[in-house]
């Protein structure tokens, strides 16, 4: 048992687009920056000599010695420019990945922005709603053994999102940028079988916004590839810059951050379903690109944010028609989803989770979702039922529901003694975590 | 008695009774001596042992500030033990909560003082220039930071510390010298005396490029009689501020950083107006040539529709205001919250312990 003194607590929140960390007790996370680092092969010696590296890198013991990569986390250095330098995300399909990503991340995230030293700090780690038990453990294995931290807890996303408003019993549906969750929280518990997950996040909007741009002939360059030059005084002009050795993933990045920055501002989700012919004559708005560029932007913002509730929409984007035609992740539009969530619950709570559907997430941020969403899941759930949704009205405490859940959570006097402590994990290993934190 | 206000940097300690149209009485280097019998304090930096409490903006050696403060409360403000008054003091950014505690520990427990309050550097910046929202840029000695702040408020996230600063140009400036001199000893402190007559920033890059041919030279007669001629090298130090890549240190020039500081600012409608409203402040941002050429580049590097621009301070406040814009907005500050009683009080304080420092200063 561990009695929490003064000492506050500190969340950490690793989602597939960004990385939320900050003390507890506080309205907002302090440091926020990308789940994706630049990796930098660099020359290094192979003690061994001969052979491929890549081959030697696939032995665990002989890992450490041939993998010489640099790893680079956070906006600033991210943001830098460096020759060969790869983007590597640290999420994969809503579960981690590449360990070695993580541990750059908290290290920037703890040591850098936080300035604070992990061992004198408990720590909240909020998890994926599905995240498997080896997850867990390797998670907990790392915090323990290489930050030597004193106590930690994982809660789950959804969870922390319910207690962000305030309630035991929710269905949470979070909208985030590398996928969809919605799941079924009751008294604090999420039951499992009722999880439903969608690929469709933020990522796959921004990437289907950038296809349409592509179409349309308007070309995203991002910031480090051109200069402005003044030819005379008051007129500038873009001039190309020459990077050859800049890699193709961190160009990709770079566009990706400028589409998603149009993205954010211009998108609105429509009232209703979205077809070509009713939107054919809205007016458009400007949008002005890094390099000058002023582009206009007219029924794509409805058709964008629609994907979220009619996700076919994405095969009439150009260059993604073969989307989601393989087999295995599900397809559906977000009422769908919750209504396929809902009906996997126990009947008796499903009125109160009709009640109480929490919108969170960074995608859950576009105007409109919260009416669309309300107005659609009337019309498609039973009659009996009163729909609520539920969405913080400050767009910054949607994306941060989950952290400000744990915010909450870590600072509550009554949830000191639900530590998991170092000297339990010495006694028991890391599989007591599932005992621990359920 | 007045608020005492207090700014501890790295090369200079700022400290005064809050009067915001004067500058600080006290200004004195953040360097002292340590002496075996009686910790007697002592400024002159000609011994070997000199100690810098502070190191790039961060408190590092307590003991050593404890009498540095003591100094400045008791022999040179004239406060009297048992008779204390109240403090403000400026603290730089990133700080952890751990040192934020130690610091208000420090000065009730230690300096026994009526009521305090502390608050960061960037927004008393912008205070001393008559703004709440703007962004702050503070080129210190030891630390370079980014701070965009909006209506009082930091925005933490966006927040950049540049570990280069002017103690790094002053070694690039003894470099370059002992590349060109190599028969001339000089030591850091006539290097910094140097750096601050003569460092300037070229006009913009293309300038910069041209004085590799062509450099007018200065002679300088150094005190023990030698003469120097000054040539490049003084360009050379103003350019490493605006890419550090001279400095060996792979990062953007400031103009960028300001830039994407900026732009983790959300939402993003509020950037424009940051972007517009920029002070540019500190000991090194007086160095000849840095305001026009950091406009131009910030000019060049933005949306081409938003004008950066940088603050000038209002004509009521004494000249050098940028050099200590952080005391000065600290006097500013002080008349309004020591009379309004929104500071720490020391029953407060005595209930509370240091945490209370979080919840009433932010």
């Amino acid at each position: 048992m561990y009695g929490g003194d003064e000492v506050s607590a500190i969340v950490l929140d690793l989602g597939s687009q960004s990385c939320k960390a900050g003390y507890a007790g506080e309205d907002q996370p302090k440091s926020v920056f990308p789940s994706v680092v630049g990796s930098v092969e660099s020359g290094g010696v192979v003690p061994d000599g001969g052979g491929d590296t890549d081959m030697e890198a696939a032995k665990p013991g002989e890992a450490e010695k041939a993998k010489a990569r640099k790893l680079y986390a956070g906006v600033q250095a991210l943001g830098y420019r460096r020759d060969h330098m790869e983007v590597v995300p640290a999420m994969k399909d809503g579960l981690v990945a590449d360990w070695d990503v993580v541990e750059s991340l908290w290290d920037h995230a703890l040591r850098d922005r936080l300035l604070i030293d992990p061992k004198e700090h408990p720590m909240l780690l909020a998890e994926p709603s599905f995240n498997t038990q080896q997850h867990r453990e390797k998670m907990v294995e790392l915090m323990f053994e290489k930050y030597d931290v004193p106590a930690l807890f994982l809660a789950k996303n959804a969870v922390l999102t319910s207690f962000a408003s305030g309630r035991a019993t929710s269905l949470v549906v979070d909208c985030g940028g590398g996928s969809t969750t919605v799941a079924a929280v009751h008294d604090g518990y999420v039951l499992q079988k009722a999880v439903v997950r969608s690929a469709i996040g933020g990522e796959v909007l921004t990437d289907c916004l950038q296809r349409t741009l592509e179409a349309k002939g308007i070309q995203i360059k991002p910031r480090f590839s051109f200069k402005r030059k003044e030819i005379r005084p008051g007129e500038f002009e873009v001039v190309p810059v020459e990077l050859p050795n800049t890699t193709d993933s961190y160009y990709a990045y770079a566009q990706r951050a400028v589409v998603a920055d149009i993205k954010e501002s211009v998108c609105r989700v429509p009232d209703s379903a979205f077809d070509d012919n009713s939107y054919a004559n809205i007016p458009t708005t400007p949008y002005e690109l890094p390099d000058g560029q002023v582009i206009e932007i007219g029924a794509d913002r409805f058709k964008i944010a629609d994907i979220m509730f009619n996700p076919t929409l994405i095969q009439t984007i150009p260059g993604m028609e073969k989307y989601g035609t393989e087999a295995g992740v599900p397809f559906n539009g977000l009422p769908q989803m919750v209504i396929e969530s809902i009906n996997k619950c126990d009947p008796d709570i499903r009125r109160e989770l009709f009640n109480s559907v929490m919108l969170a997430g960074g995608t859950a941020a576009l105007q409109q979702m919260k009416e669309r969403l309300e107005k659609d899941l009337m019309e498609e759930a039973p009659q009996a039922a009163r729909v609520k949704v539920l969405a913080s009205g400050n767009a910054l405490e949607r994306r941060f529901s989950v952290w400000i859940g744990g915010s909450i959570l870590a600072s509550l006097g009554s949830f000191q003694q639900m530590w998991f402590s170092k000297a339990e994990y010495e006694e028991h290993g890391p599989t007591y975590v599932q005992r621990k934190c359920p | 008695m007045e608020p005492v206000v207090l700014d501890s940097g790295t090369a200079f300690l700022r400290a005064g009774f809050a009067s915001p149209d004067q500058d600080p009485s006290i200004v004195l280097p953040t360097a002292m001596t340590r002496v075996e019998e009686d910790g007697a304090n002592g400024n002159s930096e000609a011994m070997a042992d000199v100690i810098h409490p502070i190191e790039r903006g961060m408190i590092k050696d307590w003991d050593a500030m404890e009498d540095l403060w003591r100094y400045v409360f008791y022999t040179n403000l004239g406060w009297e033990p048992g008779n204390e008054g109240q403090l403000l003091v400026a603290e730089p950014l990133l700080t952890p909560k751990v040192s934020r505690e130690r610091m208000v520990q420090t000065m009730f427990e230690t300096f026994n003082v009526n009521g305090l309050y502390a608050m960061e550097q960037a927004v008393l910046s912008l205070y001393s220039v008559g703004r709440i929202t703007g962004v702050s840029i503070d080129v210190g000695h030891g630390k370079i930071d980014i701070a965009p702040v909006w209506e009082g408020a930091i925005q933490h996230n966006a927040v950049k510390r540049f570990e280069i600063a002017g103690q790094d140009l002053t070694d690039l400036f003894a470099k370059e010298l002992a590349k060109s001199h190599p028969h001339v000893k000089l030591d850091l402190a006539t290097v910094e005396m140097l750096k601050e007559k003569y460092a300037t920033v070229s006009e913009d890059s293309t300038a910069y490029a041209a004085t590799a041919e062509a450099c007018p030279k200065i002679e300088h007669t150094l005190p023990d009689g030698q003469v120097i001629s000054i040539g490049r090298e003084r360009y050379t130090v103003g350019e490493a501020l605006l890419r550090p890549s001279t400095l060996g240190v792979e990062e953007d020039g400031l103009a960028e950083q300001l830039l994407r500081s900026v732009s983790m600012c959300y939402p993003s409608e509020n950037q424009r107006q940051l972007i517009e409203n920029i002070v540019l402040c500190g000991g090194t941002s007086a160095m000849a040539g840095l305001d026009a050429r950091f406009q131009k580049e910030a000019v060049l590097v933005a949306n081409p529709s938003v004008r950066p621009s940088l603050i000038k301070p209002p004509e009521y406040m004494p000249d050098n205001t940028l050099n200590n814009s952080a005391w000065m907005g600290g006097a500013i500050l002080a008349k309004v919250v020591f009379p309004q009683n929104q500071h720490i009080t020391k029953a407060e304080y005595d209930e509370a312990g240091p945490p209370i420092v979080h919840r009433k200063c932010f």
